[in-house]
């Protein structure tokens, strides 16, 4: 424990391309390019490396997700490692020169923006629950597929590396580190929320989102809700949420929780109308939500992931040959 | 005035194509010198028309679904709409002939590569106006990819259909079960719905000839005439001899 570590303090330190080069990554690859993280420190022994509020794109390299390391006396734990083998690496660079190393990693669900930079991190335990570590094993493939032709040359050296070993949920020693592991859904059939006990940061994954659209590809909005409710009930001292910044306030909880409604109520809407995928997708965001980060692709996107779920509903069977 | 419903949801506006019109191919694509004469016969009078409005994604989120929908109701009189991707292995999407309906359809398509679609649209005069739209196929990442498709099930539930008719807006919209299988995947026949049917009690609405492009399990949107008060019949055939018949009324 360094002398400090009892008060709250923020840090920043940029991870380099310095760090990176000990790791057994194509340099060639690896020299050309570099995330250059800043990695903060937002509650004592919990840092985080923000990612950018966008899609993923070839400016940000795929960097969007949250990464958070939780200190222990063992190492760092590990909370999602990015979309690429270059991005998982400087995590594992900022790790062994600050943090010890790493004891374990944890996947909070299977999107491959927060599992994809895993290969870093293979030489000690990759949890995840269940649900998550087959999902990513079955879509690992197209995952890799569609982020090589979006990222392009972020990509290289990158294979899917899926979870492997099932989480126990609940209050839990995680390398000596007290957490409360908390199974959820909703955003994908498993949706890890971790609660440090130490600090009572909640680590939310992608059930929380603040001022980035939320995606849906996997969305059950109903359950989403119900674990909205699950997050509600606690009362951590600062958030995380999967995109967006750490916040003291209960900002992500109520901006995710009136985003899902709002558009769960617009494309309801659209479908009992008889509008066209295409039109509701023309008429563009719930205008209270256009500024997100991600807009409006974000909603384009939901449009076509979702569509059917509304349109079953609102279409009437009249033959069953 | 366009009969596009964006309006009905709250910040959705009017659309408009956005293409430059005129006689030139706002993609300059190799594939349509050719497509324009085996499809619409090389007619001299042909050009972009931003009275063409074709709604779509800028990018194929769902390669196997990309939604879209035209609307040729500032065109005039319509004998029909042809529906071509340039860069498909099967380029001929659909053949509409709105007939009594109004030259509007909602549609969904698979896409293979980045290209445009274009539907080419014939006024009872002869001449052909176009209106299209570029769909980048790289998607959106998170994509669930395609472990749903292609699975063995396609005869559970195939043929069901579903609709629903809207009298305020004269909207019609249809839902069938069907995997609409291309044939070029190793060892799937081609097996796909070559046409639909709308009629009521004065015959025929309106006529459309499929391909395989189609997306698997298409949801198709009609705008019925005004003059329609009773049920609506869809039938619909396949390349396989099936014939699906259902009756919508409102
Ligand atoms: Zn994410």
């Amino acid at each position: 424990m360094t002398p400090d570590s009892n008060i709250r303090r923020r840090a920043l330190l940029k991870v380099g391309i310095a760090g990176t080069a000990s790791l057994a990554l194509p340099l060639a690859a690896v020299a050309a390019r570099s995330y250059g993280f800043e990695a903060a420190e937002v509650a004592d022994g919990v840092w985080l490396i923000a990612g950018a509020q966008d899609s993923l794109n070839r400016d940000n390299g795929g960097a969007i997700a949250n990464t958070v390391l939780l200190r222990t006396g063992q190492g760092a734990i590990v909370i999602d490692t990015g979309s690429t083998a270059l991005m998982g690496a400087e995590i594992r660079a900022f790790a062994d020169q600050r943090l010890g190393g790493v004891a374990a990693t944890l996947n909070t669900h299977h999107h491959p923006d927060h599992w994809f930079g895993n290969a870093a991190f293979a030489d000690a335990p990759i949890l995840s629950l269940g649900p998550t570590a087959q999902a990513a094993a079955l879509n690992g493939q197209g995952y890799s597929d569609a982020l090589y032709s979006i990222l392009g040359p972020w990509m290289s050296g990158t294979t899917p590396v899926p979870p492997q070993s099932p989480v126990q949920p609940g209050a839990q020693s995680l390398a000596g580190r007290a957490l409360t592991l908390m199974p959820l859904a909703g955003h994908t059939e498993a949706d890890l929320a971790i609660l440090d006990a130490d600090t009572g940061t909640l680590i939310a994954g992608d059930l929380l989102f603040l001022d980035r659209a939320p995606t849906l590809p996997d969305a059950d909005m109903a359950t989403w809700r119900a674990s909205l409710d699950s997050l509600g009930a606690l009362q951590p001292s600062g958030t995380i949420p999967g995109h967006g910044p750490f916040h003291r306030s209960s900002a992500a909880l109520a901006q995710t929780r009136a985003y899902l409604e709002a558009t769960d109520a617009r494309l309801m809407r659209a479908a009992e109308l008889g509008l066209t995928p295409a039109e509701a997708m023309a008429a563009g965001p719930v205008p209270d939500f256009a500024g997100l980060g991600a807009m409006p692709e974000e909603y384009h996107r939901s449009v076509v992931q979702r569509w059917a779920d509304y349109e079953q509903r609102a279409l009437t069977t009249i033959s069953d040959a | 005035m366009s009969a596009l419903l964006t309006q009905l949801l709250p910040g959705g506006g009017p659309v408009r194509q956005d293409a430059a019109p005129g006689k030139a191919d706002p993609w300059d694509s190799g594939m349509w010198p050719l497509h324009r004469a085996d499809w619409l016969g090389d007619p001299a009078d042909w050009r972009n028309d931003a009275a063409v409005v074709v709604l779509g994604p800028e990018a194929a989120e769902d390669a196997m679904h990309v939604p879209f929908t035209l609307d040729a109701t500032g065109v005039g009189a319509v004998e029909r709409i042809v529906v071509t991707i340039d860069y498909s292995p099967i380029p001929q999407v659909l053949t509409f002939w709105p007939g009594r309906a109004r030259p509007l359809l909602g549609f969904g398509v698979k896409y293979e590569s980045g290209s445009p679609l274009r539907a080419s649209v014939q006024r009872a005069g002869g001449g052909w106006r176009m209106g299209a739209r570029y769909v980048s196929a790289m998607g959106g990442g998170c994509t669930a990819p395609a472990a749903a498709h292609g699975q063995p099930d396609w005869q559970e539930g195939f043929g069901e259909m579903r609709a629903r008719l809207w009298p305020d807006t004269g909207r019609l919209r249809v839902w069938l079960r069907h995997p609409q299988d291309t044939g070029l995947a190793p060892g799937i026949a081609a097996h796909h719905l070559t046409e639909m049917v709308l009629e009521d009690d004065a015959g025929q609405i309106a006529r459309l000839e499929l391909h395989a492009p189609v997306e698997e399990n298409p949801a198709l949107t009609f705008l019925l005439p005004e003059d329609v008060s009773g049920p609506v019949t869809i039938r619909a055939r396949d390349t396989m001899g099936y014939r699906f018949v259902g009756e919508v009324a409102a």
